[in-house]
């Protein structure tokens, strides 16, 4: 690249960024509070603001009927942020999360009146009866010791908050398997992340029952609403994530006896007053604060490793594919193993790649334990092959016949004659296509986010769940993205110029 | 009915078709060893498909093929173990062109034969030395003439040491001042006794090289006979025509 044109690249670059600045900055400004909420009687009519699957969400629902529009997030801070922009009116959720996200915001406030109070208990499947007894056993023990007590004031109450920081008695022995618990670290003070590691009230909780039951605790981070999926597939043994026993629950899961109460609160936004923080304050807020800077790099790495092995699965897949269809249109034989193979091509591209990650983690893989790593490489291999095919089988085509009838004609069988005349031509035409297709494939992984996996994408998202600050951690992840999709574009741009000097 | 020594390729009632299109219409002949076989046609008479159908590059529709003595049209055989004993040389050259002109030689021997690397390059410059092109060795295919990469061709050919080489218009593609170069290299392998099917439209040199000539019209041997019969008494009204069209009058008095 020359001179000349990284100029150009560095001012397209500076304007995007401040089109984007100055697009943030309007938002703030053009903030409506339309509709304002004083007190429950207010909420006919009002735009409410939930997490998706929540309680809240499940009351407020009845709301819908009164001429409320529910707008469903799927973190609370996504739903603070609507607030504070003036997309919604006001956020009912739990009591706990409400406090910390008013403490993070000066604006937002807690209304006095509450809105509902309710009961948390851990959800557990129908046919784990004795499991269920079990912890039902060890949660009387934690009220009747004060532990359980003990672990909920370590995060709740002024003036108990850390005094009582839970710690896994020394002589457990653990010879009684696992405890896989779902949750969805992002439920402050139940479980949230803090440096890296999933904390809370719920997850002191399940430690102390698995130190009790002898079971080493596994923690699985995931979607509020694929818990009760993963708990009923097996996935996870329980979900402990700050749940209600509600009606529609109990017809799909069961319930241990609740650990708590907690109530449901309205968080409004005081009218007018915003805070303008400066961008150097963002900056160590968003990126040096905690070392935040870290989810970024620590989910580049994981968007690579998944692409990388995605695309070397989707290129071995994809050649044996495009290399049966061929066989299948030259010679007219294997016409069984050709239909198989366009079924799986109709199928792969006429799905959505994200739909069929859930399909290949909840359903296919659902009741074995694989890394999350590995499933996804699969999810997007598999997609990636369908297409990395077709590629390829132009390629193939895109080679003269009479290479194809000289490798015959000297004795080798169609298998040699591809691997040693045909393939290594067509390889030569289609490279920046697949270069194009890894490209591709790259962006696409930022849906990772959906099966628990921590990428770029939700590493950003994840900070910014944490700050409650949209505009730099999601800036940086899409300046990432481009920065790596702007060198491989240049990668494969020069191989393509040195092919054609070669030709 | 001909398992006699010498006979090399048997063709039993040769018939293939294209969907509904008769190309052959039952071809019986044989080529026996140190043969040089030319066929002659008009074009789109069927001589390609003809020698298409001898490796099987085409699956002949009816009829049956022997080399050597083993049915080659049985499903059975091993086509491919044939073929190596049956080179075909291209119209369009066909050399690999990611592949230098030496290892264009190799492939074959080093994959099929499992000669080692050093024997079959020894050989395959051996071969280059023999037709004048040894200093292309290291050469890509696109760096060369046509006449010089059908020369190359025929090595990539000879270098499999096959029984027979069918060659297919080898000449047709070529620049007129390069025929004479590639027909050099054939003529001299005919006289080392190679069996060679040869398809051309080069009338003095078929009548040059072949034991026999055979004139393909419509799908059918129309003629079949010595240069002499051919040439100079045709009786078939259809070979008559064909001589007349295409024949060179000068070649002729040759
Ligand atoms: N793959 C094919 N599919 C359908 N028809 C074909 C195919 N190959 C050849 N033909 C037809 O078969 C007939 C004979 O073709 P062939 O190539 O054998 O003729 P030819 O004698 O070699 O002619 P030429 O001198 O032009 O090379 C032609 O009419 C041609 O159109
Ligand atoms: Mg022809």
């Amino acid at each position: 690249m020359t001179f000349k044109n990284n100029k150009k690249f560095y001012s397209v670059w500076i304007l995007l960024i401040l089109v984007l600045a100055f697009l943030n900055g309007c938002g703030k400004k053009e903030k409506q509070t339309e509709h304002e909420i004083k007190s429950v009687k207010d909420l006919a009519g009002a735009v409410i603001g939930v997490q998706l699957g929540t309680t809240g969400d499940i009351y407020a629902s009845d709301y819908e009927k009164e001429g409320a529009v529910i707008e469903r997030f799927t973190k609370g801070a996504d739903a603070a942020q609507a607030l504070k922009q003036g997309k919604v009116d006001c956020i009912i959720i739990d009591q706990q999360p409400a406090k910390a996200i008013t403490d993070k915001n000066s604006e937002l406030s807690i209304l006095d009146e509450e809105f509902k109070k309710e009961e948390y208990a851990i959800c557990i499947s129908k046919d784990k009866s004795k499991l269920k007894n079990q912890i039902n056993e060890v949660i009387a023990q934690l009220k009747k010791d004060k532990t359980l007590n003990n672990i909920i004031n370590n995060y709740i109450g002024d003036s108990t908050i850390g005094k009582f920081p839970y710690q896994s008695p020394k002589d457990v022995e653990r010879n009684n398997g696992t405890l896989t618990i779902a949750t969805n670290a992002a439920f402050e003070p139940y479980e949230y992340m803090e440096d890296g590691e999933i904390v809370g009230i719920d997850i002191d909780i399940a430690q102390a029952i698995a130190d009790r039951l002898g079971m080493n605790l596994i923690v699985q981070n995931m979607e509020y609403d694929s818990i009760i999926g993963a708990v009923q597939s097996g996935k996870a043994d329980v979900g402990v994530a700050g749940m209600s026993i509600t009606e529609d629950r109990l017809r799909s899961i069961d319930f241990t006896e609740p650990y708590t109460t907690a109530t449901q609160v309205i968080i409004v936004c005081k009218s007018g007053n915003l805070v303008e923080t400066s961008i150097l304050d963002s900056i160590k807020l968003n990126f040096l604060k905690d070392n935040r800077w870290k989810y970024l790099t620590d989910g580049l790495l994981m968007t690579l490793q998944i692409s990388f092995f995605a695309v070397i699965i989707g290129i071995v897949l994809g050649f044996i594919i495009a290399v049966i269809r061929t066989a299948c249109d030259m010679t007219g034989k294997g016409k069984i193993l050709n239909f198989v193979c366009k079924t799986y091509l109709t199928i792969i591209r006429g799905t959505p790649a994200m739909v069929q990650l859930l399909i290949i983690y909840y359903v296919i893989f659902s009741s074995v334990d694989v890394n999350k790593l590995f499933t996804a490489s699969i999810a997007f291999g598999l997609n990636s092959s369908a297409y990395i095919a077709e590629i390829v089988r132009s390629g193939i085509m895109s080679v003269d016949k009479g290479q194809f009838e000289a490798g015959r004609s000297i004795g080798f069988n169609y298998i040699q004659t591809m691997w040693n005349f045909i393939l290594p031509q067509a390889f030569k035409n289609i490279l920046p296509a697949l270069g194009n297709e890894f490209i591709v494939l790259l962006k696409e992984t930022a849906i990772s986010g959906y099966i628990g996996i921590m990428d770029l994408t939700r590493g950003g998202d994840f900070i910014r769940s944490r700050t409650y600050d949209a505009f730099l951690p999601l800036i940086a992840v899409a300046i990432i993205y481009l920065i790596i999709v702007m060198f491989l574009t240049h990668i494969v741009s020069c191989i393509e110029r040195r092919l054609r000097i070669d030709v | 009915m001909f398992n006699s020594e010498n006979v090399l390729i048997q063709v039993d009632n040769l018939q293939k078709n294209f969907k509904n299109i008769k190309v052959l219409n039952g071809i019986t002949t044989q080529i026996k060893k140190g043969e040089v076989l030319v066929i002659l046609g008009p074009s789109g008479c069927g001589k390609s498909t003809f020698l298409r159908c001898l490796n099987l590059l085409e699956e002949p529709t009816v009829g049956s093929i022997f080399f050597n003595g083993d049915e080659i049209t049985d499903i059975n055989t091993d086509i491919n173990k044939h073929r190596q004993k049956m080179m075909m040389v291209f119209q369009h050259f066909n050399l690999f062109p990611h592949l230098t002109i030496l290892e264009n030689l190799i492939a074959g021997p080093v994959k099929l034969l499992k000669k080692s690397k050093e024997e079959a390059k020894a050989k395959g410059i051996e071969l280059l030395k023999r037709v004048g092109l040894e200093d292309k060795a290291m050469a890509y295919p696109n760096q060369l003439s046509g006449g010089q990469k059908q020369r190359v061709a025929i090595c990539r050919a000879l270098a499999m040491e096959p029984e027979v080489i069918l060659f297919d218009e080898p000449t047709s593609a070529l620049d007129p001042e390069m025929v004479g170069e590639v027909l050099e290299v054939m003529k001299s392998l005919a006289n080392e006794g190679m069996t060679m099917i040869c398809v051309t439209h080069e009338m003095g040199f078929a009548r040059m090289i072949a034991n026999r000539i055979i004139f393909l019209y419509e799908g059918v041997v129309a003629e079949e006979g010595t240069p002499e019969e051919v040439f100079d008494r045709p009786k078939n009204e259809n070979l008559k025509a064909f001589l007349s069209k295409t024949l060179n009058p000068i070649l002729c008095r040759t």
